[in-house]
């Protein structure tokens, strides 16, 4: 695979290499002064904020210590092994220390580094089947097709489909607990040349673009009967240790930025799109809102409206789905099979 | 609570630090709005330095005018101070913050973290500061961050804004940079040419516009060279609690009435309060305290009975061409129990609906609402029932329903049927009634009676029992056996839905036949359908959708509404998970095993385009 290209006049040597916090708090337990200084701090971190806890000279003195350990520096792979309890472990030190009300948080996830060219790459072995050339082909039935020949990703897709269509009463009329579960498996689980063909293929009708947007069975797992404010809803995510983690990760690689070509965070389509998906099974499920074909418009299921004093803040989260250029740009370039050639 | 005291009218600044800049280099300049006259602001900078990725240091560069609000280097940063403060970091670009604290009094120490607080965000750029030859237009005149401000409502007029920014400026001394406030005219702004201070002249009312729209126009001259950029310059006016609450077309009265429906929880009727002022949806909990509505009552019935639930909305007045938000409150009256069917009162019950937080003699309002409960009689309608039962019939064959008057209307009224003993020795049917049902169903409970020929009519007394009040209610039900016997079919499965065709359909019976034959369905829908052809005891109940009480007493009665096992073929399973919605061609099935669903007919066209989209 490509080595992923670094950032022009920018060198390497001074970026330490991180360690999972799995990894991270084994070694500190390893260790008795650093544990007993991270079982100080996480009973300073405990529902206090950050200049309370600095005043404290314990507390002071046990950050100085962990400032040393890797625990300080470590971060999580999505879908690893023990994702969660990495996360406990990363927002346990961070959650006191990165101040809840920050409006962009960093990310807890390791950078992606592989870009859309090598998904191109894999997706031409079974693109030989698509009457790619016939200007009439629906790109979203012929992703459904090549998942349906994949015993893995036709299995998970089946039953995560069948979840969430599962009617429970004549009051509910499915679980969304679940369908977000099977959700998250077939996202974790597929590779994503087969997922993002699913989510982001391009399309020029109508009955392609509803085949698009129903690609999560938004019946269940994205509407609901009353829209929540965007607000409260990232609060209700950010208490998620999951959740906050993806969505962290989401304005970590889609945050809109006008200082590139592509408008996405050094120019990685790759890493946007992946987090974008990394958000579908969570409260801040996105999706489509409508079967447009000429203008794509992702959103949350919330509105700003009911915002209060704070209207200029919701809108300015709102924006990050429904108006960025990143995102757009890099829904549009996996659609048409182009990512940026960057020169070494 | 927080709308005391200074504030700053917004919660960011950025500026780029390079290597190397000597110290005393100005940063940025950061302003203070007052809430009341005579006030003077004090800043201070707490004594960390956050980094990204949750690291701090302490802080010895960067310094602030405790009056004036100028950020500036009291300390240059060399490359050593720059490692170590990017260590850890990610991102190309390293980023520190520091919190900017304000207070109405000189600061003493450890003040930092009870004030109002504004963040600093400083790039920190690997390489000294540029030739101001080689700088845009754009990175001349403003930062990175859009000009957006927000200013309280109802408090005097101030300075928010200097646009010049004090690093470029003292960077290119050589250059004239010059400022313009656009789209300015008729507003309550000002622009100061000689400091490119922006004011705010005169006091601004949220509930008459909360968004002003500006263009900031900078010029840049160097030599013969001219350049210009524009960018918007927004301003949002915040909300306080300034206006009193107020009824639409003057209505505070409401009727609500108590019949049928008593059940707990019901919504007898609702009154509409505005409010020009906005209300968070976020977080809820505080905005319904502030908006309080409770019953004014010293009858411990009435408030153990009734409570008010409170909701709200964003709506937009127009007060002058402008929109602006305000909030619709809605007071529902709501039953807080069942109410006894016994029960008959009326009278006038009034909520007090106060906005806690309005400092007016005009904060609250009263609402009416003109109760009434009426009481319900529990009664058979005056006629006697009579049911004809085909002697043919067979067990769990639905004879009809016994329902007292207006016993569909009833909510939170729990009535009881129950057949009294009839002549023992014809006790040919039985009455049933489903958890949520408000009638009974009379079914064949013995079919061995039907073929006596000395049962003929039979006699019941039918008993309706309201579960609360012990009230009941008695009637005759007489049931007449008719029909002659006739020879059952050899081989005949005991349920209909095992018949596939509507010959063996309707030449046998089964469990629930009401004549002693099955009844073919004959399905017309394309696909799969609601309507699908098979075979079932009784058109008329099966299937219909819902597994009936009756039905769910033995699954060879009506499968298609009762399966719980699996379907093969084309279908879309009931709710709950039960029965068959939809099938496609013919349905039928084996009780306690499979249902099939399919077409019959060979020659069928191949899948066409509204086929493929179902899977």
């Amino acid at each position: 695979l490509a080595t992923p290209p670094s950032p022009p006049g920018q060198d390497l040597q001074g970026w330490r290499v991180p360690v999972d916090c799995v990894r991270a708090s084994e070694l500190c337990a390893a260790e008795g002064s650093c544990s007993s200084r991270y079982r100080t701090l996480r009973q300073c971190l405990a529902g206090r904020d950050r200049n309370t806890m600095l005043a404290n000279k314990e507390c002071q003195a046990a950050l100085e210590v962990l400032q040393e350990s890797p625990l300080y520096d470590c971060r999580c792979k999505r879908g690893m092994k023990k994702e969660l309890q990495c996360l406990q472990i990363y927002w346990s030190i961070h959650l006191g220390l990165a101040e809840g009300e920050e409006f962009y948080e960093a990310s807890p996830y390791e950078p992606i580094t592989s870009r859309l060219s090598d998904i191109f790459r894999l997706a031409s072995i079974f693109s030989g089947m698509d009457p790619a050339t016939n200007s009439k082909s629906n790109h979203c039935l012929d992703a459904a097709k090549a998942c349906n020949l994949n015993d893995n990703c036709k299995r998970l897709r089946s039953g995560y489909i069948s979840t969430c269509n599962k009617e429970i009463s004549a009051t509910e009329h499915c679980s969304r607990r679940k369908c977000h579960k099977a959700l998250r498996q077939f996202f974790d689980r597929v590779p994503s040349e087969y997922t993002y063909r699913l989510l982001f293929c391009s399309c020029k009708d109508q009955a392609c673009a509803e085949r698009r947007r129903q690609t999560i069975v938004p019946s269940c797992s994205y509407e609901d009967k009353e829209k929540p404010n965007c607000l409260d809803l990232r609060n209700v995510c950010r208490a998620d240790h999951l959740c906050r983690s993806r969505l962290a990760d989401f304005h970590a690689n889609c945050q809109a930025s006008f200082q590139s070509l592509t408008n996405c965070p050094g120019d990685n389509y790759q890493a946007c799109l992946g987090s974008y998906t990394g958000l579908i099974g969570f409260d801040m499920t996105p999706n489509y809102v409508d079967a447009s074909t000429t203008s794509i418009t992702i959103s949350p299921w919330c509105s700003c409206k009911g915002s209060g004093n704070l209207e200029e803040e919701c809108e300015k989260f709102l924006r990050d789905f429904t108006e960025n250029p990143c995102l757009r740009n890099a829904i549009q370039a996996f659609g048409n099979g182009t990512d940026v050639n960057l020169s070494p | 609570g927080a709308s005391f005291g200074l504030y700053f009218p917004r919660k960011e600044y950025s500026e780029n630090v390079y290597i190397d800049q000597p110290a005393g280099t100005p940063l940025l300049r950061i302003h203070a709005l007052r809430d009341s006259h005579g006030e003077t602001a004090h800043f201070h900078l707490c004594q960390n330095l956050i980094i990204s990725r949750a690291r701090s240091h302490e802080n010895h560069w960067f310094q602030i005018r405790e009056k004036m609000g100028l950020l500036y280097l009291s300390r240059s940063l060399d490359r050593e101070d720059f490692n170590m403060l990017s260590v850890g970091s990610w991102m190309p670009l390293s980023k520190v913050m520091l919190y900017v604290f304000l207070s109405s009094h000189p600061f003493q120490e450890k003040e930092c973290d009870s004030a109002t607080r504004t963040t600093v965000v400083l790039s920190l750029i690997n390489a000294t500061a540029p030739a101001c030859s080689s700088l845009t237009a754009r990175q001349l005149c403003f930062t990175e961050m859009d000009l957006s401000f927000h200013i309280k409502e109802n408090k005097p007029p101030g300075t928010f804004h200097q646009l010049q920014l004090p690093s470029a400026h003292h960077l290119c001394q050589n250059l004239s940079i010059t400022y313009k406030l656009l789209a300015a005219e008729g507003l309550p702004f000002r622009y100061n040419e000689n400091t490119t201070g922006v004011s705010v002249t005169q006091r601004l009312d949220r509930e008459e516009r909360e968004r002003y729209e500006l263009i900031a126009k900078c010029t840049v001259r160097d030599g013969f060279r001219e350049m210009e950029v524009e960018v918007p310059f927004l301003i949002n006016v915040l909300d306080e609690d300034d206006s009193p609450p107020f009824l639409p077309n003057g209505t505070d009265t409401a009727d609500a009435v108590v019949e049928f429906n008593r059940k707990e929880g019901t919504v007898l009727a609702a009154l509409t309060v505005y409010d020009a002022d906005t209300t968070p949806i976020y977080p809820l909990e505080s905005s319904r305290k502030k908006y309080t509505g409770t019953i004014v009552t010293d009858d411990p019935w009435i408030s153990e009975t009734f409570r008010v639930e409170h909701i709200f909305d964003e709506i937009h007045f127009s007060p002058n061409g402008s929109q602006v938000r305000g909030t619709q409150h809605e007071y529902k009256l709501v039953l807080n129990k069942s109410i006894s069917v016994t029960e008959h009162r009326s009278f006038q019950l009034d909520v007090l609906v106060n906005d806690t937080e309005f400092n007016g003699p005009e904060k609250s309002v009263m609402l009416h609402f003109n109760v009434s409960i009426l009481p319900v009689s529990i009664q058979f309608p005056n006629t006697t029932y009579r049911f004809t039962v085909n002697r043919n019939a067979q067990r769990f064959a639905q004879i009809g329903k016994i329902c007292i008057e207006n016993c569909m209307k009833f909510r939170g009224v729990n009535i009881t049927y129950k057949l009294l003993s009839p002549n023992v020795s014809c006790y040919a049917v039985g009455i049933l009634q489903g958890r949520e049902d408000r009638y009974g169903s009379l079914y064949v409970n013995d079919s061995s009676v039907l073929l006596r020929p000395e049962c003929k009519e039979i006699q019941y007394t039918v008993q309706a029992t309201d579960k609360q009040s012990r009230k009941h209610t008695k009637t005759l039900l007489t049931v007449v056996l008719e029909g002659t016997l006739f020879k059952k079919e050899e081989d005949c499965p005991d349920s209909c839905a095992m018949s596939k065709h509507l010959a063996e359909c309707e030449e046998c019976g089964g469990l629930g036949v009401l004549t002693g034959r099955c009844q073919w369905r004959q399905g017309s829908g394309k696909g799969i359908t609601t309507n699908y052809s098979t075979c079932t005891p009784s058109i008329k109940t099966c299937p219909d959708g819902t597994c009936d009480i009756v039905e769910s007493k033995d699954p060879a009665i009506c499968p298609q509404d009762c399966t719980n096992g699996n379907i093969i073929g084309g279908h879309g399973k009931g709710t709950g998970n039960l029965g068959i919605k939809s099938g496609h061609g013919i349905c039928y099935c084996f009780p306690r095993q499979n249902c099939y669903c399919e077409k019959d007919d060979i020659k069928e066209q191949f899948c066409d385009e509204v086929c493929k989209t179902v899977i």
